[in-house]
């Protein structure tokens, strides 16, 4: 299957969620966030387009990566392509992050066109990061997310409660 | 007739040939004095005349140079068989010539230091943390250049101090030489303490109190380093500050249940506890500490219902009471004696005032309760900051990781290492030491701090002992002089369109190796010379091992052997790439002679060490006023090198060059296997981007990976700017704080960005070294991602 990437791989990631992680950028995204910081992955037809079997290859060559992160650009215009992916780094015993700015409620929409595809992708994700950023509730101290509105989930958790759980010890302001 | 003679700097003197009758005489007398002879003024003066009358006839019209009229002076000696005076003529006149060299690159260096501003003059940055603009600070520096220039022209071997200026070797901290100071030394600050000490300047009691032994500490830091040019480092901080916790405990716990005591009976009850707690300790052979102990607590327990003629049930409560009290005020009082430690190593001078000094901490290992409230403390107020929440540049915090210890979820300091990984995410401090790593573990005595491996914080390590026992305390390093490595490689490799000929490197190599050992072997002679009353602190009082009960007239070379000799190196990397093309980052080839170079000078220095009976060992330098020397002789010297000499730096030791990207675990599995073979100190680095603050996880992996490829000593560079003005501490991109938006440009005050330099944070660029500042501008981040701000704001 082909997946649309704004940059290569990053390894060795900080910001992106605990611990040392990979990081997939995804190209194309429609919220247009203001103040956003990666503006050049908008363009869905922008970056590059490679197979999503040679990325999982990539996953091979990981060292001391806690994680993988799906990122871009919004992932979940690619959810189709990213559920192998993320499916393919839980066999490497890689958990797995993303951040959309959809929100949970906006992805388990039933009504959606796209809900099968998403759920898809939600259920080989541990934790989302959702929302928009918005730039008024921009705040610098927050961990791993922009703006205040933003919220940490328990994918696993939220899914079998049918509501979103987010994670205290993340959504905590670590300094 | 010659009336004018031209001097050197152009001016025209009065002509006067007494002198050269004089000059004549000397080298005469000199001659006269070997042969055991007299020397006749009157053949030197008839020797005179004969020059004064070559000369007027070569310069009728001319004022000749004073160069011409020696020539002269030559020409006449040897033609009238005075050939040993024209001899000693000669050397004289060279010597001259030398001194009068120096006087004028010495008046050329002092006129930059009084003048120039060390913005510009990279003379006054050539130590990051001394402020040249200071009077103290320029008084240090005309010190040293004088210094500097006298051990060249009259106390070093000629052929050292040529090859030092030279470029092809560099001995470091040549100001201090003919001082013959160590570098450095561990301090053992239990032994320090027992029984009080002397700074000097007046008589310390044994302290009783953790804030008096964390006071105490800072103490013995300053004394030892205005007896030493290199930096303090205290081996087993937490195992001898923890002694002061128990004596708090101790005096907080009994003056508790005497106050409960009183309170309840209404009497003064302090004699009867004190006795009590005393008789307990002596029944059961274990003080009062940290730890519960139920059979102690019985014993006090029984002496106090006899005495006081008290309730066991109500003195059980009572002692309850008094041991959370006690625990609750030793913790806030370990905590503030911390504060007041880091806070005295950032604002107590030394050196004439221009520094603090250079000091050290290493910890983490003492799985005592009392020892654990240190390192806890420690870390808290590190991680607190200074007075306005800025971070501490000294003491360098040093966690010693071991298995069993501290490594593993499980293990009794498990929760240290892991507060260790927050702290560091936020103030860059602690590093990490490896006990575990083959070349560390085989000196590991459980239960013996004195065998845990120590390192000082710019990377120097001294434990292994052929003149004693391999332990720690009261040692250190004595001298140490790096040799060029990227000029061996420039010279014998392909850089300049030949052929590499390794047979000819090592050959090279080798004859600078015997040049350095033959340089260290001189220095330590001279400092085997000085006396115990020349080091008062660290010899008088008994600091340096075996200085113990020496007397003040008494010579050092004895104990100094108890230190080590070391030789240090730059440039593998450009080495490498001079050699074969690649540096050992980006080719398997060029890793293997890597390790073969520096297998090879470890092996020299073993031998060495084997011949003369001392401890030779080699260091992977930290190399700060050398960063850029080298670099700007070689490409004076060969010119722009691509990937050499184009850069105004050369790498750090073995290291991986910072500008080239690397991902974490490749870059410490490329640098692991120098750590081995670097017996005298190592260090390697990883570099990430981003706020760090918010991913203590992130450097707990790292951490654990420099432990899983066996490196001896770590630590994790990240980038930690504040605003002063809104105070915020975290990431500044460009010139505007991203907090309260301000321009760095509108007002006076600027960002501060805290950064490490051979082993030391620095707070301010400006006193970076210009090769310094080139590096940190090149230094890649191991982790290509973007900044947090990018990475959530989407």
């Amino acid at each position: 299957m082909k997946i649309r990437l704004a940059s290569p791989m990053t390894r060795d990631s900080i910001v992106d969620g605990p611990g040392l992680r990979a990081v997939i950028w995804t190209q194309g995204c429609f919220h247009n966030c203001l103040g956003c910081h990666n503006p050049c992955t908008h363009n869905p037809f922008g970056g590059f387009e490679m197979d999503t079997a040679d990325l999982i290859a990539q996953l091979d060559s990981l060292h001391l990566q806690q994680g993988l992160t799906l990122s871009g650009g919004e992932p979940f215009l690619q959810a189709r392509a990213l559920a192998e992916v993320a499916r393919a780094a839980h066999r490497r015993g890689l958990n797995v992050w993303a951040f959309t700015g959809f929100t949970f409620e906006q992805l388990t929409n039933r009504k959606n066109p796209s809900w099968a595809d998403r759920m898809a992708l939600l259920e080989q994700i541990d934790v989302l990061v959702d929302g928009r950023f918005e730039r008024d509730k921009r705040d610098l101290s927050l961990r791993f997310r922009g703006s205040s509105n933003q919220r940490i989930l328990d994918v696993k958790k939220s899914l079998a409660v049918q509501s979103a759980c987010v994670i205290a010890e993340y959504m905590q302001q670590a300094m | 007739m010659i009336e004018t003679i031209k001097k050197r700097d152009g001016r025209l003197a009065p002509f006067n040939e007494d002198r050269i009758t004089r000059a004549i005489f000397l080298a005469a007398s000199a001659v006269a004095e070997k042969e055991g002879t007299g020397a006749d003024y009157r053949i030197a003066e008839g020797l005179t005349s004969q020059v004064v009358r070559r000369l007027n006839e070569k310069y009728a019209s001319v004022s000749p140079s004073v160069e011409d009229v020696q020539d002269m002076v030559v020409k006449v000696l040897i033609e009238n068989g005075h050939a040993r005076t024209s001899e000693a003529y000669i050397t004289y006149r060279n010597e001259r010539t030398r001194v009068r060299d120096s006087h004028t690159r010495l008046m050329k260096a002092i006129e930059e230091i009084t003048f120039a501003d060390a913005k510009t003059a990279d003379v006054k940055r050539e130590n990051a943390n001394i402020n040249g603009n200071t009077a103290m600070g320029t008084m240090l520096e005309y010190g040293s250049a004088v210094s500097r220039e006298f051990c060249k022209t009259h106390v070093i071997h000629p052929a050292h101090a040529r090859a030092h200026d030279e470029g092809d070797i560099h001995i470091h901290d040549m100001d201090f030489l003919n001082m013959g100071t160590l570098t450095c030394c561990q301090i053992d600050i239990r032994k320090l303490f027992k029984g009080g000490f002397s700074t000097g300047h007046g008589f310390l009691r044994e302290p009783q109190d953790v804030m008096s032994y964390a006071a105490l500490a800072a103490i013995a830091i300053q004394s030892n380093q205005n007896d030493q040019h290199g930096g303090q480092s205290i081996p087993y901080f937490d195992c001898g500050i923890a002694d002061g916790v128990r004596k708090t405990f101790r005096k907080l716990y009994v003056s508790n249940l005497a106050k409960a005591l009183e309170l309840l009976r209404g009497f003064d009850a302090k004699p009867a506890v004190k006795e009590a707690e005393a008789r307990a300790e002596a029944e059961t052979g274990r003080a009062i500490g940290l730890t519960d102990d139920a059979e102690r607590d019985e014993a006090e327990r029984n002496i106090l219902a006899a005495s006081l003629e008290a309730g066991k049930a109500e003195l059980v409560k009572l002692q309850a009471f008094a041991r959370r009290e006690a625990l609750d005020e030793t913790d806030h009082r370990t905590y503030q004696a911390m504060e007041a430690f880091i806070h005295n190593l950032n604002t107590m001078h030394s050196r004439a005032g221009a520094q603090v000094p250079f000091s050290s901490i290493n910890f983490g290992t003492d799985v005592s309760e009392e020892g654990r409230m240190v390192t806890r403390n420690l870390l808290l107020a590190t991680e607190k900051g200074l007075g306005n929440g800025e971070t501490p540049i000294f003491p360098i915090l040093i966690f010693k990781v071991k298995e069993g210890v501290n490594y593993n979820p499980g293990d009794p300091n498990y929760d240290l290492l892991q507060l260790s990984c927050r702290v560091t995410s936020k103030r860059l401090f602690p590093n990490f030491s490896f006990l575990d790593a083959p070349f560390n573990a085989q000196y590991y005595k459980p239960g013996d701090p004195d065998t845990e491996a120590t390192y000082m914080g710019c990377r120097t390590r001294v434990v292994g002992n052929r003149c004693g026992e391999s332990t720690v305390s009261g040692r250190g390093n004595l001298s140490f002089t790096t040799i060029n490595l990227p000029r061996l490689g420039i010279v014998h490799g392909q850089a300049l369109g030949g052929t590499t000929d390794l047979g000819a490197f090592f050959k090279d190599l080798d004859g600078k190796i015997d040049l350095v050992i033959d340089q260290l072997l001189e220095r330590m002679e001279i400092q085997g010379r000085r006396r115990v009353k020349n080091f008062p602190f660290l010899m008088g009082q008994g600091v340096w091992k075996g200085s113990d009960g020496m007397n003040d007239e008494d010579e050092l070379l004895g104990v100094i052997r108890q230190g080590t000799l070391t030789v240090g190196f730059i440039g593998l990397a450009e080495c490498l790439t001079a050699l074969t093309g690649k540096h050992h980052g980006e080719s398997a080839e060029s890793q293997e002679l890597g390790l073969k170079i520096v297998r090879h000078m470890r092996e020299r220095m073993d031998q060495t060490s084997e011949q003369y009976d001392l401890n030779f060992s080699l260091i992977a330098t930290p190399a700060e006023g050398l960063s850029g020397r080298f670099t700007r002789l070689d490409a004076k010297k060969f010119g722009a090198i691509p990937g050499i000499t184009d850069r105004e730096y050369y790498t750090n030791s073995f290291h991986v060059p910072v500008y080239y990207k690397i991902g974490v675990f490749d870059k410490i599995a490329c640098e692991a296997p120098y750590h081995a073979l670097t017996n005298g100190g190592h260090i390697s680095y990883v570099e990430l981007d981003g706020l760090g603050a918010n991913n203590p996880e992130a450097f707990e992996a790292i951490v654990r990976a420099m432990k899983e490829a066996e490196i001896g000593y770590g630590s994790i560079n990240h980038p930690v700017d504040r605003d002063p003005v809104c105070g915020y501490t975290g990431i500044i991109p460009g010139d505007v704080c991203p907090c309260c938006g301000r321009h760095e440009s509108d007002g006076p005050v600027g960002f501060e960005r805290i950064r490490r330099i051979t082993g030391y944070l620095v707070g301010t660029l400006d006193r970076f070294n210009n090769a310094k500042r080139a590096e940190v501008r090149d230094r890649v981040k191991h982790n290509q991602c973007q900044t947090e701000e990018e990475a959530a704001e989407k």
